[in-house]
């Protein structure tokens, strides 16, 4: 990057928070989904909202790409620079502002770790409820980049429906705030239109959350069974009863064993063909009514053994295996990539039957671990990166398990994004006119779309690209192979 | 038809969305997108009106999954249509807007409507997925099926309460919820303005849940505190038991559904200007003691009070401390003061999208914030 370029945003973020050294860029190439590189030219500390739209501002004079980045744990390439360009690095913007326990909301800083939000905000009896599985790493303004879910969003819903107003920078620098604490859409929903725009409208600098009271009681439950059919039947009838857990996650036997053989033991059944895991969560009265409910559909769908934990520690330890399943995988599998795809959640005993054939046929272990309340799959697919055949193999599997589920009614992400990983896939689920109108809201937002380029829009799709060249870079070029999938390598979800 | 005193020369109604698409394209005027026609007083007049889209023909329930706990309407499908459908599995799409059950679905969500269950989420909470139709007869489609979607913008939200300014809703999917097992409202009349507001202060600092909780009052007379929880028998009566000491009458089945009947009767007498003031819970009491509307029902969990005002002259006043949306006036009154009174970048954002989608202004011209 020209020395006068550093220099201004030096004048704008002090000489210490500009990182332009080659060798010190290469920490920030990529993001968790580590398969897509890009090296940026600079990447910027920015401390306040002031600093931020000074740094946009140089962005555009000198028409470079930018974006915003957190802690780098998103799982679709969102915070790559996949253009080069200016890296706008949030995480000394991570201050907690305000807490409000009558309202029941905070003010946080984008930089502010997820997982701090509750800690702080629970000896006061709230938390906040989207707990994407990289809580203890990820930030919250990446969080609302890309609408980011997790276990409990099957009852708490999804990043959007807990902001309430955020004050952001658009594309030329002007700095804006939207929305209120009451959540109450004056106009027109710009904060929902925002969230999960996975950094292409805007940077979000300041973000109102809701909280939510602490519950009264929790209740967590295992389910063993030997058939996937049934497993997944449960799933469907807890459903379709009209219970909504606070979480029902899904772990399949090669799970199951990997976690076992881990220091994640969580004493799970070693001869059951898959599980599930159930948390109940609400008012002390009723929860126990209610868990045995879920039990007797369990039993009806032949599950061999349902455990209900009995207090704190053998909750956690159930827990423990479903949140370290994916790092226990490497006692297994050398690598492996993290698939995300959603399907209705009544064809998933089909889907999974079909996902085992294809595994089957195209050679390669999958694993199944994943949100199984809202239809959100996780397959995992185990590989050795040191054959070059496993490597082609996986693309193929991968693309096969993504038609599957589209074909099953589905949807290409439950909370990974779209960003520069199944951008070639969007064809699949939308048509060029669905397209077209996502460019138009985004060229309101980001008219140059020097705001995060490359991300999101297939590389035909000239719409992404309004007003200036569509050139792809050659890393995205040398990548394009790899764009027909899907996931990273060695991640700690 | 008249609608904000313009004659409106022709109507068409489509049965299916392609012919939607077609009477669209082929549209040369002005078009106003009307469903059961329950909003027709929430927006700026409108500027020119030549051909209504009547959408009540478009009212099939396209697909209904019970065990998906998903329903996919057209937009003119009316709330109690859908409710009806849903009540023999022990299903609901949790919304109670002030404009009932003969409210179409695509109107509640051009209107960002909401009721007193706003507690727990508006519309915008629970549609999954939408279709609609471009102001030159093209269809697109946003988000899809699944209850769990981040795959591509989610412009759901920005059509919901873009008041048909920006497309035409044509089908919505929602997710949907399970009937409460159990429902009970606790009602207390109190003499005194400063002991509700005590009363609220307790619900809110302590660990109730409610899924309404209004406070109903007028200038002179008492004011009543509705709270409503929805849980499971055995929380809902743990709910009420915890509840800060007042004379409460707990009511329950076909008295309470009557009882807030009774209410969205009272809240469609309120006006003739309906201001929806956006603050914080804890500033329900302030915000009421410092605009003296005449009567008033707050969202008091929200944080939102409807004020009923003789008139629109307080506006400019609220609007210097909270917003403020004009919820129901009579036509020269939305003639003189913006609905939406939105500002500074936010309000050029919005005059671009509109620009953007709608460059010829001829989706309901002037309703949204490009009248202002």
């Amino acid at each position: 990057m020209r020395a006068e370029i550093i220099e201004k945003l030096r004048r704008v973020v002090g000489k210490d928070a500009v990182v332009a050294d080659e060798t010190e860029l290469l920490v920030y190439e990529c993001d968790a989904l580590a398969i897509f590189k890009h090296k940026p030219d600079a990447v910027v500390f920015p401390e306040t909202t002031e600093q931020v739209s000074g740094i946009v501002k140089v962005a555009c004079e000198y028409g470079l790409p930018f974006l915003p980045r957190g802690a780098g744990t998103g799982l679709s390439g969102g915070a790559m620079a996949a253009e080069g360009g200016i890296i706008i690095e949030m995480q000394k913007m991570n201050r907690i502002l305000k807490i409000d326990t009558e309202n029941r909301i905070a003010i946080v800083q984008p930089g502010v770790v997820n997982l701090n939000i509750t800690q702080t905000t629970a000896p006061l009896g709230l938390y906040y409820a989207p707990d994407p599985s990289s809580q203890q790493a990820c930030t919250i303004g990446g969080n609302v980049a890309e609408n980011a879910g997790g276990p409990h969003c099957l009852k708490y819903g999804m990043t959007t429906n807990h902001i309430l107003a955020i004050e952001v920078v658009l594309a030329n620098g002007e700095i804006v705030r939207l929305g209120n604490p009451a959540g109450e859409s004056v106009g027109m929903d710009l904060v929902g239109t925002i969230v999960g725009s996975e950094g292409t409208f805007v940077i979000v600098t300041e973000i109102t959350i809701r909280l939510l009271p602490k519950p009264q009681a929790v209740k967590t439950l295992l389910a063993a069974y030997h058939s996937v059919e049934a497993c997944s039947q449960t799933v469907s009838d807890i459903i379709g009863a009209g219970i909504v857990p606070a979480a029902l996650e899904f772990v399949d036997d090669k799970t199951i064993h990997a976690v076992e053989a881990s220091v994640f033991k969580a004493g799970y059944p070693l001869d059951a063909r898959a599980a599930l895991l159930i948390e109940l969560d609400g008012f002390q009265d009723g929860i126990e009514e209610m868990s045995t409910a879920i039990s007797e559909i369990c039993r009806k769908n032949q599950a061999y053994e349902v455990r209900v934990a009995k207090n704190d520690q053998e909750r956690a330890q159930l827990w423990l295996g479903r949140k370290g399943a994916f790092g226990a995988m490497g006692r297994v599998s050398p690598d492996m990539i993290v698939m995300d795809a959603v399907i209705p959640r009544t064809r998933l005993p089909d889907v999974l039957l079909e996902v085992d054939r294809l595994s089957e046929l195209h050679g390669l272990a999958v694993a199944n671990v994943f949100h199984a309340g809202d239809g959100n799959l996780h397959p995992l697919i185990l590989f050795d990166s040191r054959y070059p055949d496993q490597v082609e193999r996986i693309h193929k599997l991968g693309e096969a398990i993504m038609r599957v589920c589209v074909d099953a009614g589905g949807a290409l992400s439950g909370e990974h994004g779209i960003g520069i990983e199944k951008k070639e896939f969007m064809g699949l689920i939308f048509n060029d006119t669905d397209l077209d109108v996502m460019g138009d809201v985004k060229s309101v937002f980001n008219p140059t779309a020097m705001l995060n380029p490359s991300k999101i829009f297939p590389s035909r799709h000239a719409c992404s690209e309004i007003g200036r060249s569509t050139t792809t870079s050659t890393a995205a070029i040398g990548k394009r192979v790899e764009a027909m999938l899907l996931g990273g390598s060695r991640v700690d979800h | 038809m008249i609608i904000d005193g313009i004659s409106v020369g022709r109507n068409v109604r489509p049965e299916t969305v392609a012919e939607l698409a077609s009477a669209i394209a082929d549209e040369t005027g002005a078009m106003v997108p009307m469903g059961s026609g329950t909003q027709m007083e929430f927006g700026n007049p409108l500027r020119a009106a030549d051909c209504v889209l009547d959408l009540s023909g478009l009212s099939r329930i396209t697909t209904y999954n019970p065990a998906e706990l998903t329903i996919h309407v057209e937009a003119g499908a009316t709330l109690g249509q859908i409710q009806s459908a849903l009540a023999p599995n022990k299903q609901a799409l949790p919304l109670d807007p002030w404009n009932g059950p003969s409210a179409t679905i695509g109107g509640i969500a051009a209107a960002n409507a909401q009721g007193p269950m706003r507690a727990i989420g508006g519309i915008r909470d629970w549609i999954i997925g939408m279709t609609v139709v471009h102001v030159d007869g093209r269809v697109s489609k946003t988000g899809g099926r699944v209850v769990k979607n981040v795959t591509g913008y989610d412009l759901a939200k920005l059509y919901t309460g873009s008041l048909g300014s920006l497309t035409v809703i044509a089908e919505i999917s929602f997710k949907l919820k399970a009937q409460f097992p159990k429902t009970s409202t606790a009602i207390a009349e109190f003499q005194n303005f400063q002991d509700a507001l005590a009363v609220l202060g307790g619900i809110r600092k302590s660990p109730l849940q409610p899924i309404a909780c209004e406070l109903v009052g007028g200038a002179g007379q008492a004011n009543a505190i509705w709270i409503r929880f929805g849980e499971h028998p055995a929380a809902v009566a743990w709910q009420n038991a915890q509840l800060p000491s007042a004379d409460w009458s707990v009511i329950e089945g076909d008295l309470e559904s009557a009882a807030w009947e009774r209410l969205r009767l009272q809240h469609a007498k309120l006006g003739p200007v309906v201001i929806r003031v956006v603050g914080l819970p804890s500033e329900t009491g302030t915000m009421i003691e410092q605009f003296h509307p005449v009567s008033w029902i707050a969202h008091a969990a929200s944080g939102i009070v409807l004020m009923a005002f003789d008139n629109a002259d307080r506006v400019p006043h609220i609007r210097e401390h909270y917003p403020a949306v004009i919820e129901r006036a009579p036509l020269e009154m939305r003639r003189s003061v913006a609905t939406f009174g939105v500002r500074g970048t936010e309000k050029r954002l919005i005059q671009e999208m509109k620009q953007k989608f709608d460059p010829e202004a001829r989706l309901n011209p002037g309703r949204h914030i490009d009248g202002e």
